[in-house]
């Protein structure tokens, strides 16, 4: 799994599509294969109740499971949906976009992602540890110290070196412009306060990426191992 | 044949504009490594940026 390159990711393809996608459709789409999933992996304590998947890989990933959502099948069926049903092209295509990018991303690590689902052949390049089962300070620790957290860091880099993707007037003539989404939020908030919106997945995947590496490195000193398929120090899922 | 990278210079408003939200990140961050709950939610880190970044700079203008 990914922590931050799902936040980063959409900037970098509107950069390159520009008036061809919308950005908030792009960002749902990025973040939706975890939307419903990710608390159960991690588990959550509700009162008396300890809710966690008995086997979070499987349950994240696999089939039987919630793996679907990390297939382009999924991605496809709600654009469709969008589409055809409510009329919103070009939502359906940037939701698309969205949620393959996310998918192909998750390849990186040693579960990956059953691609071509129905066919429930996991694609995956094993270059970091999936540790989703070990709970989220474990994950976290083992993420930010393998080859993951690089592919982030090449996102959060890309984004600083397109910065124009991120000012007010790039926002004005081609965010603005791609979506009904914006004028329609406008009617109710103020133009600085759309900006800010639009940039909050960017700003959340940047600190965020930095606030856990300084947590990982400097408060708790778990050892960085850069080896493919690391950091070994951690027991990784496979499918 | 030479290669070469081409980067886009910043104005100074653009310097300022990401100065606060440096800022704002910074702040971010040190709550984010004291208490990790914080950064799990992206509705939170939503709402921060709104308060820290158009909100407070909105009052503060119209206060001056």
């Amino acid at each position: 799994m990914s922590w931050a390159a799902h936040d980063l990711e959409p900037y970098a393809i509107q950069k390159h599509m520009k008036l061809k996608v919308a950005f908030v459709p792009l960002l749902i789409g990025s973040y939706s294969p975890d939307m419903m999933t990710k608390w159960f992996v991690y588990g959550i304590h509700l009162g008396p109740w300890d809710l966690k998947a008995s086997d979070p890989a499987q349950f994240h990933r696999g089939w039987p499971g919630f793996g679907f959502t990390h297939s382009f099948l999924f991605g496809v069926a709600i654009g469709l949906i969008l589409w055809k049903v409510f009329g919103w092209k070009l939502w359906g295509l940037s939701f698309i976009i969205g949620q393959a990018a996310h998918a192909i991303t998750d390849t990186g690590d040693t579960v990956g992602t059953m691609l071509l689902f129905p066919w429930t052949f996991h694609f995956h390049l094993g270059a970091w540890a999936y540790a989703g089962q070990t709970g989220r300070q474990t994950d976290a620790a083992a993420y930010f110290s393998g080859l993951g957290s690089m592919w982030d860091l090449v996102f959060l880099l890309y984004g600083l070196y397109s910065w124009r993707v991120l000012t007010g007037e790039y926002f004005d003539t081609v965010i603005y412009c791609a979506d009904a989404f914006w004028p329609w939020l406008n009617r109710r908030v103020p133009r600085g306060a759309l900006i800010v919106i639009y940039r909050a997945a960017f700003f959340y995947g940047a600190s965020r990426w930095i606030a856990w590496t300084i947590w990982a490195h400097v408060i708790h000193h778990y050892p960085y191992d850069l080896s493919w398929g690391g950091p070994h120090w951690v027991h990784a899922a496979h499918p | 044949m030479r290669l070469r990278l081409k980067f886009d210079r910043p104005s100074g408003r653009d310097l300022t504009v990401f100065g606060g939200y440096c800022v704002a990140s910074a702040i971010y961050i040190a709550i984010g490594v004291a208490a990790f709950d914080f950064m799990l939610s992206f509705w939170v880190a939503a709402a921060y940026l709104l308060v820290t970044a158009w909100l407070i700079p909105t009052l503060a203008r119209r206060l001056r």
